[in-house]
């Protein structure tokens, strides 16, 4: 009886302790900017209008076999004015090109513009006005990045801005085959 | 209190009660559905999708960009004749569990459903051990309790 009346506290406090001082190292954004439903699984498929060009399509397909990035970002998103030159640093490096996926924006004028002034970095960009090709990305907001492998998989995930520390660190170990997704 | 005055308060409680009306603002512009059971339908898989753009909302309550295309992605689908769990399984697909606002049951969700329960448990045991460990030091005190 006098055990269980100092055990018993002692071990739910322990419990407690134990679970709250693990949670307490855990990054509480984590769950939401790393992890994504695709990861693991065939990158969604898409063909849409060329923002550049509207007569020409943009097609998920036409970069199969390869490493691409997939970068959802809006002239609306202020985080994408701040990634903007970290990806214009990637497309100089010239490892991996970078697909534009334009979210939302109504006027594809405006695009042009906005690429035309802080310069383009992707190899492709095209438009999602209405937010469909998104949806199928499981993109809930701008910018996010997505790595695809040769095989068409979705390896790696960033939602904001990316910087150029997680280009280095998360993505390009991937890509040269340094770290397992 | 005179009858003016009982008056007057009520008309006061009057104001005020008309002060904490929240206003009706329409955050879901598209028109029902002419079927009303497609409209309730709806109007529960929105309140059980979670808006990943905001903090602790549904995406029937509010008007972020993120929850106005889920809302006309649901829509679609209920038109199209899809069921609810189709819906769902749609979302999870691509957005993960963390879409549904009530998780589904399974191991992993498991503690997070029955942990209420067995705090309740948890509370009633320890609280019948000390309401009788009490009733046991009365029974034994023969001591009159002394006056603080």
């Amino acid at each position: 009886m006098k055990l269980n009346r100092f055990v018993l506290p002692l071990a739910g406090f322990l419990v407690i302790a134990v679970v709250l001082g693990t949670s307490l190292t855990q990054n509480p954004q984590k769950g939401l900017t790393v992890t994504s439903a695709l990861l693991g699984k065939p990158a969604p498929q898409f063909a849409l209008p060329s923002v550049t060009d509207p007569s020409k399509t943009v097609a998920s397909a036409d970069f199969k076999g390869r490493w691409y990035l997939v970068n959802i970002w809006g002239t609306w998103c202020a985080e994408c004015r701040i990634e903007h030159p970290v990806l214009l640093d990637i497309k100089r490096e010239g490892r991996v090109p970078i697909v534009g996926l334009n979210y939302k924006d109504p006027d594809q004028e405006l695009s042009r513009a906005w690429l035309a002034e802080l310069g383009d970095p992707f190899t492709a960009t095209a438009a999602d006005p209405e937010g469909r090709a998104a949806i199928d990305w499981g993109v809930y907001g701008a910018p996010e990045t997505f790595l695809v492998n040769p095989d068409g998989i979705v390896v790696h995930k960033r939602v904001g801005a990316l910087t150029a520390e997680q280009w280095q660190r998360e993505f390009l170990p991937l890509v040269d085959g340094k770290a397992k997704s | 209190m005179s009858a003016r005055r009982a008056a007057i308060a009520a008309r006061a409680l009057l104001v005020l009660l008309a002060a904490c009306a929240a206003p009706a603002f329409a955050i879901d512009p598209a028109p029902p559905f002419a079927d009303p059971v497609l409209e309730q339908r709806y109007d529960r898989i929105t309140h059980e999708l979670r808006c990943l753009q905001c903090t602790g909302e549904n995406i029937a309550d509010t008007s972020a960009m993120f929850a106005q295309d889920l809302r006309r992605q649901v829509r679609e689908m209920i038109s199209t004749g899809r069921s609810d769990g189709e819906i769902r399984d749609y979302m999870v697909d691509r957005y993960g569990e963390v879409i549904l606002l009530r998780p589904k049951w399974s191991a992993r969700t498991a503690l997070l459903w029955l942990l209420p329960a067995l705090l309740l448990v948890g509370g009633v045991v320890v609280g019948r051990r000390i309401v009788k460990q009490r009733g046991e030091l009365l029974a034994s005190d023969d001591e009159p309790v002394p006056p603080r």
